[in-house]
């Protein structure tokens, strides 16, 4: 029983959850494109630093030594994490033998005691973020659904995932932790392009449309007034 | 509902009628012709509640409270976005009983975004690079099309507009001439013999000078500094009559009103024929000039807009202004208006001046691009009804960095953080002279025939 829905877990679900992810993150991509397209004809000034703006948003890549000094556990839980969850899916090797089954491509993986140390790393942290965003109030006052959601996910397919690596060590069913895993990464992509994991395709214009939105639209403000039937009103 | 809602600062009666309609109107046109969509697009997107921006923040710093956590502030805007100008949040709203903006929300929204600076000192905080500043600036734009405005702002605006005298002060054109010949009395005591002017309708000047027109009511040292170090470097300027108010408020509530104004003031620029815009000692209207500029004057109407701290200090460089060395002995420090510090255009300018007059400098921390704002930016300064918040809260982290120098002058070429900082020297108690640039120059140009100033006491 367990094994067949782990079969569908692996199968059509994770091929439905892959589609799902790359169709949302295209629409992102196509928007986000248009979007740009639209500034550069309204602005006034067409001229934009790229060169700048790309050189800040690859510095935020590395941690940042005032965001160490503001909050270092928060920042360095941040990026441990991040490495983790960027790495592990690609280079472990029980991952790249799924890559070679859908792509035909594969990759030298990680050691077995390197990739044990990133998710054991991603697991702590992974606690450390959530413990953090409920006791700072700070960070509880900001807190949706998601931000409490998507670290205990990825937290849990962290864990299941070291479990099932490590079958002596595993109080539950080989089969059971599999299944957690499996749904739990299909959730995962099934999220990316509509919470804030989109950052992961987002991350690097977020400065750029920054920057785009001080680039005002001349007689902007006029076409406003014309709509709200204003034009004409003294200030 | 029928009174009008109060909040911290005076406004004029505005209509109360559907006022979220009339709100997300407003909204929906502002997307639609301006640029801020794509911006909001991404940022309700990536938007991670990290809370890292709370370090960064110096209201937040001061109250502590959470809706002073520059996220906490944006999603304010960002959630009416979400909700009436994405796919997501439109669908969401047909399902589910989501969320609907209400006339509590827009109060909410009218009392804290003017309790933001709009500093931008958070935007080097964020990890997904939101600029909390430029979501203050669109919330403030919607909220005045539907007549929220500060009246201290408004009314600026109006006259500036709209009025008989054409600037923000209100001050007559005959007022202008008189201050300004009182000043040339003044400057004639100063450099005696030196024969310094300021000229008014002179037309081919090369540069057409703006200062923020409230330096002719409050700070004559400023604009005889300025008159001072033009005369030196044998600067072909003049005043316009007609229009002489760098001051653009539009910067702080309206690209409507912005657009407006930076197109008036370089219609005075083309009928003077002048050839430069040159902004006295003032952040807000340095950038708002630069930006409007580039902005919304199209290519072939544009002039080059330099702040007169940046002319001075490419004539020092030059050998064309020469100062005295340590002319200036009491310790001395800087305070770096936001709107020209921020991007990095101007921090050193000034300060390799400085160095030179001054034989004790001394730096706050942080400084420069990483500045704390004086509490006074985004307009607020001339909101006068919320003092209290503006100095002691938003101007705490600023007195205690101004303390900690020892400094007995502090240096601000900043027309609303001079007003800021003079209120924190006073509400605080601290024992500090606040002055600009220009007013040490006073103490320090050298005429280009080696007359040197005649000692005098600088004016607190």
């Amino acid at each position: 029983m367990l094994s067949e829905w782990l079969l569908w877990a692996r199968g059509p679900m994770f091929r439905f959850a892959i589609a799902l992810m790359a169709l949302g993150m295209l629409r992102l991509m196509v928007l986000s494109a248009l979007n740009l397209a639209a500034v550069a004809r309204r602005s006034g000034d067409k001229r934009f630093p790229f060169a700048a703006v790309l050189r800040r948003t690859a510095g935020w890549l590395v941690p940042r030594r005032d965001a160490l000094n503001g909050q270092p556990v928060f920042t360095l839980s941040s990026v441990v994490f991040h490495l983790a969850m960027i790495i592990t899916p690609v280079f472990l090797g029980a991952h790249i033998m799924l890559w070679q089954r859908g792509l035909g491509l594969s990759w030298p993986a990680l050691t077995q005691p390197l990739a044990d140390a990133l998710t054991l790393a991603g697991i702590v942290t992974g606690l450390v973020l959530i413990v953090q965003r409920i006791l700072a109030r700070s960070s509880r006052d900001l807190s949706r659904f998601q931000d409490y959601l998507l670290p205990v996910l990825v937290t849990i397919i962290f864990a299941t995932g070291y479990l099932a690596m490590h079958p002596g060590s595993d109080p539950l069913p080989y089969e059971t932790v599999m299944l957690i895993h499996v749904l739990g990464g299909n959730l995962l992509l099934i999220l990316l392009p509509f919470t804030k994991l989109s950052h992961a395709l987002l991350f690097p214009i977020t400065r750029l449309v920054s920057e785009m939105g001080w680039h005002l639209a001349p007689d902007a403000g006029h076409r406003v007034a014309v709509a709200l039937h204003k034009e004409d009103e003294p200030i | 509902m029928h009174q009008q809602p109060q909040y911290s600062y005076y406004a004029e009666d505005f209509p109360l009628e559907e006022r979220p309609r009339r709100f997300l109107e407003a909204f929906a046109a502002i997307l639609r012709y301006s640029n801020y969509g794509p911006a909001l697009d991404t940022y309700v997107h990536v938007s991670a509640k990290c809370s890292l921006c709370t370090a960064a923040c110096p209201v937040y710093q001061a109250t502590g409270e959470s809706r002073d956590i520059p996220c906490h502030r944006s999603e304010l805007l960002l959630r009416v976005y979400r909700r009436y100008f994405t796919l997501g949040g439109s669908l969401k709203a047909r399902f589910l009983d989501s969320y609907h903006l209400t006339d509590d929300d827009i109060d909410t929204m009218a009392e804290e975004f003017y309790r933001c600076t709009a500093c931008k000192r958070c935007l080097a905080s964020c990890p997904m690079g939101i600029d909390h500043a430029l979501i203050t600036h669109l919330a403030r734009w919607i909220l005045s099309e539907i007549g929220i405005v500060p009246k201290a702002l408004l009314v600026s605006v109006r006259e500036q507009l709209e009025g008989e005298t054409r600037n923000t002060s209100a001050i007559p054109q005959v007022a202008m001439r008189d201050t300004c010949e009182f000043l040339e009395e003044e400057l004639e005591e100063i450099y005696p013999g030196a024969g310094i002017t300021f000229p008014i309708d002179v037309e081919g000047s090369e540069f057409v000078f703006f200062p923020a027109v409230s330096d002719y009511l409050l700070e004559a040292d400023t604009l005889m500094g300025n008159a001072a170090m033009l005369h030196a470097i044998g600067a072909s300027w003049t005043i316009g009559s007609e229009n002489f108010d760098g001051i653009d408020y539009g910067l702080f509530y309206s690209d409507r009103m912005w657009e407006r104004i930076i197109k008036a003031q370089v219609a005075e620029i083309k009928r003077l024929g002048g050839r430069v815009m040159l902004i006295g000692e003032c952040g807000h209207a340095s950038r708002s000039a630069k930006e409007g500029m580039q902005n919304f004057i199209p290519e072939d109407e544009r002039v080059p807009v330099v702040n007169i701290m940046e002319l001075a200090h490419a004539n020092f460089l030059s050998g064309k202004l020469r100062l005295i060395e340590n002319a200036i002995e009491e310790r001395t420090t800087y305070h770096d208006p936001c709107n020209i510090a921020r991007k990095g255009w101007i921090v050193e300018q000034p300060r390799e001046m400085l160095r030179h007059i001054c034989s004790d400098f001394v730096e706050m921390t942080p400084h420069g691009i990483d500045n704390y704002c004086c509490g006074g930016g985004g307009g607020t300064v001339s909101i006068d009804e919320i003092r209290g918040f503006r100095v002691m809260v938003g101007g705490q982290t600023k007195a205690e960095q101004i303390k900690a120098t020892g400094a007995h002058y502090v240096v601000t070429p900043c027309a609303n953080c001079k007003k800021q900082v003079s209120e924190i020297i006073e509400d605080f108690k601290l024992d500090v002279v606040r002055t600009g640039l220009h007013d040490l120059f006073l103490q320090a140009v050298i005429m280009p025939d080696g007359q040197r100033p005649e000692p005098r006491r600088v004016f607190a």
